[in-house]
């Protein structure tokens, strides 16, 4: 049985591109939620320091708080991305495993 | 070389990305790929936990602001975390839950100067801001580990071995 390139791709990007989509929205999700909630305390810092609550050095301290947090969520998208790719990566392999393992008549594709 | 032409409607319309996933895909065609790390329940609870005594701590400071410093507060969560972060670190292919804590471990260490520095009553809008950047990365560790988690399971379509 000949292996057809278009075939075979039309259904590895059918296994692979609902999941990036998913994982994609998923994470879009988490950013905008976290990255509010950062945003609506630095804008809290800077008005505490205007009403006389906290000084400038308590903010600056609480500020770098914020930065680390930040860096963490930017992590976290890192991450879900690399496995957004590893669960794409394998979908599309497994669903052309059998024709291509077939075709060629050894398993390519373990 | 001869070089592969498709005439796919469906690599046209999906973009650079699909086709690179699809390019990578035949290139590691041997075994499945892994491209970052197992979930890990020690690191999971243990971060939770960490978080556990965050909130105890600044909830007393909230409500008791004059509570003196405590340094063994200080201590005892720079010890577990330094703890969870040598096991992040023998974990394979878990360089960013590693960076994480260390982010986590950094922002602990910034608490403790704020509130090493601060006269008493200490300020309840610096607990309330300091407790939400803890929260949020926290939160970030937990939402990867889970994603971990759930991405050992078999759900993702096409992974049936009948499929063609």
């Amino acid at each position: 049985m000949a292996l057809d390139v278009g075939t075979l791709a039309t259904q590895m990007l059918g296994a692979a591109l609902p999941i990036l989509k998913k994982d994609a929205s998923d994470a879009e999700s988490f950013a905008k939620t976290e990255f509010t909630k950062i945003a609506q305390t630095i804008v809290s810092i800077g008005e505490q320091v205007a009403a006389g609550q906290i000084d400038q050095l308590q903010a600056s301290l609480l500020l770098d708080m914020q930065t680390s947090a930040s860096r963490n969520v930017l992590l976290t998208l890192k991450g879900l991305a690399l496995l957004a790719v590893q669960e794409a990566i394998n979908a599309a392999l497994s669903v052309v495993k059998t024709a291509v393992n077939t075709a060629l008549g050894f398993a390519l594709i373990a | 070389m001869k070089p592969v032409k498709t005439t796919s409607p469906v690599l046209h319309k999906q973009g650079p990305l699909a086709f690179a996933v699809l390019v990578v895909a035949i290139l590691l065609t041997s075994c499945a790929v892994k491209l970052i790390g197992d979930y890990d329940d020690t690191i999971d609870k243990g971060v939770t936990d960490v978080q556990q005594r965050a909130e105890l701590y600044l909830s007393k400071l909230q409500s008791t602001p004059n509570t003196p410093y405590d340094q063994s507060f200080y201590d005892d969560i720079d010890a577990r975390l330094a703890v969870l972060k040598s096991r992040a670190v023998s974990l394979p292919k878990y360089p960013i839950i590693v960076e994480q804590l260390g982010n986590l471990r950094s922002q602990f260490d910034t608490l403790q100067k704020l509130d090493k520095s601060s006269a008493r009553p200490f300020p309840g809008v610096a607990v309330t801001d300091a407790e939400s950047a803890i929260a949020v990365s926290v939160e970030s560790i937990l939402k990867l580990e889970l994603a971990l988690k759930d991405g050992a399971k078999p759900s993702a379509p096409g992974l049936t071995k009948g499929s063609k």
